[in-house]
């Protein structure tokens, strides 16, 4: 026999003890069923939608403020001028 | 929808132990002639088919998964060998374990088993390139192909 024989022969395949795969089965069956894994696709989805939510409310929160504030400006603006109008009509006794 | 086959496997415990035994001789005999200990062999063969149970569904046919094997399994014992090289050992744990009945087998049993040593002392990559070549009668092109690995490596660590 040559070397490559040799090798060949010493390096053939041999089996485990007996008993292997049942071993393996039970340990496979013991630990978790494997589970699918999420394809990316889904994950890809579920950050999209994350983002799209993100952004939604960064604009809805921006808007409602901007609302209340022009709100709260209309008021100031009626109280000031309800305010002048008491000191127009006060002066205007005083001069009478 | 219709299911592949190695759904079909993960889902039938039969049908996985079957797989087992048709890929449990090479996946052990390359643990066993890259560690030289049969029962750390054993252990290293066990985690693969746990990993290829929890892998199967994404496994798209019998060559995906022999193909599968081969890689992951030359990929385990390379990364356990450097991480026994961090870890310090106990002589005992060094002793190779005694010749099973196969290897008494061979024309020579003296011969066969100094070149299983000699193997078994050759750095980590060169080993599994000898192992796929002599155990599993694979050829350079094919040896590249399961390690990921350039060809000219291949062929370098065969000549030496």
């Amino acid at each position: 026999m040559n070397l490559e024989d040799e090798l060949r022969s010493a390096l053939r395949r041999e089996n485990p003890s007996p008993g292997f795969a049942e071993r393996v089965v039970a340990r496979a069956h013991s630990s978790a069923k494997p589970t699918r894994a999420i394809p990316r696709m889904i994950w890809a989805m579920a950050v999209a939608a994350m983002l799209a939510i993100g952004f939604t409310s960064t604009y809805e929160y921006r808007q409602m403020k901007a609302e209340r504030a022009s709100h709260d400006a209309v008021i100031a603006l009626r109280i000031a001028s309800e305010k002048l109008n008491l000191a127009r009509e006060r002066i205007v006794r005083r001069e009478n | 929808m219709p299911r592949t086959k190695s759904e079909a496997m993960t889902d039938d415990p039969e049908r996985f132990e079957e797989l087992v035994r048709e890929h449990q001789a090479m996946v052990f005999s390359m643990a066993c002639r890259y560690l030289r200990n049969r029962a750390l062999a054993e252990e290293v063969a066990q985690d693969v088919f746990l990993q290829l149970y929890r892998k199967l569904p994404a496994l798209e046919s019998p060559e995906h998964v022999l193909h599968w094997l081969r890689w992951v399994t030359a990929h385990r014992l390379i990364d356990h060998s450097r991480q026994e090289k961090r870890r310090p050992q106990s002589p005992l744990e060094d002793a190779p374990e005694p010749a099973s009945a196969d290897s008494i087998s061979s024309a020579d049993p003296l011969l066969s088993d100094m070149l299983r040593d000699l193997v078994a002392a050759l750095p980590e990559n060169a080993r599994v390139v000898m192992i796929l070549r002599y155990q599993e009668d694979l050829d350079p092109m094919d040896i590249a192909r399961a390690l990921d690995m350039p060809i000219a490596t291949v062929k370098s660590h065969l000549q030496r």
